[in-house]
């Protein structure tokens, strides 16, 4: 009878022992969980022609620019980036996701913050990197008055849409609405 | 023609239970491999099946169903996850290697 289980047991004991005297053994980064998904997830990632990512750290996965440019809907002709920082803990907690750029949207605050749900209340690990970017790509086609982070561009959007498209190309060109003042992002 | 077997290797392989090509939908591995946090399959990272029918390695579900935002909930459905009372059965799938002549 061949003996699996104590040989797997001697396996553990040397890599054990191995691990004690640290020097000894050569010195392996060990690949963390985290990072085994993300890899797994950008290699799956769906970014289609209007979208792109960027990793400033080619070494480090975990935090990378993802740029928007969506071709139809309000936001046309416009170039949004986001950062995007995957925590220790993904899949279990959701990407940290961040608009670098100021805009005048109904679900982004003025300082980027995304309202989403996926990205907060309802996350869970079987979503994926894709779910996230097709849910941004999504706020971009479909700005939502109902859950707004600004509530002056929901307001906008729900009393008077026209005006709301207006205001939108006046913030994408570099131009102030409602006294606050944007930078051109329009390519 | 006489054949003479002077020594045999028994060779054993196994699997879990499940359809062959399923994937942890936490981790997305495999479930022949192990979740990220454990080195041997087998026993030592054991799948754990949900009464709505998701399987998940066990370490990879329970690290999910302890947080809060859990709110106890198959991340799969989102329905309640209660895990069933009996365990995936290992499938035991023997093949003997040809003997030595």
């Amino acid at each position: 009878m061949l003996k699996i289980w104590s040989m797997k047991k001697e396996q553990q004991k040397d890599e054990n022992s191995a691990e004690g005297n640290g020097a000894a053994a050569p010195k392996k980064k060990k690949v963390t969980a985290a990072q085994l998904r993300a890899q797994k997830d950008l290699s799956e990632l769906s970014l289609g022609t209007t979208m792109s990512t960027e990793f400033p750290d080619p070494d480090n996965i975990l935090s990378f620019v993802l740029y928007v440019e969506p071709d139809e809907g309000m936001y046309k002709g416009g170039r949004f980036s986001f950062t995007f920082n995957i925590t220790p803990s993904f899949p279990h907690e959701p990407p940290k996701v961040q608009c670098r750029e100021k805009i005048y949207h109904p679900n982004i605050d003025l300082e980027g913050k995304v309202c989403l749900n996926i990205l907060r209340e309802d996350w869970k690990p079987v979503l994926d990197l894709n779910a996230v970017i097709v849910g941004l790509q999504f706020l971009f086609l479909e700005p939502n008055a109902s859950d707004p982070l600004n509530k002056e561009a929901a307001e906008d959007l729900r009393n008077n849409r026209e005006g709301f498209k207006r205001n939108v190309k006046i913030a994408m060109g570099g131009g102030s609405v409602r006294g606050e003042s944007y930078k051109r992002v329009l390519i | 023609m006489k054949v003479k077997i002077k020594r045999w290797n028994g060779v054993a392989t196994w699997r879990w239970d499940i359809p062959e090509d399923d994937v942890c939908g936490i981790c997305q591995v495999h479930f022949d491999g192990t979740c990220p946090t454990c080195k041997y399959p087998g026993d030592d990272c054991s799948l754990l099946s949900g009464k709505c029918g998701h399987n998940f390695h066990m370490h990879c579900i329970l690290e999910w169903i302890k947080q809060d935002s859990a709110k106890g909930q198959c991340p799969m459905c989102r329905q309640r996850f209660e895990w069933t009372e009996q365990p995936n059965d290992m499938s035991m799938d023997t093949t003997h290697a040809p003997p030595e002549i």
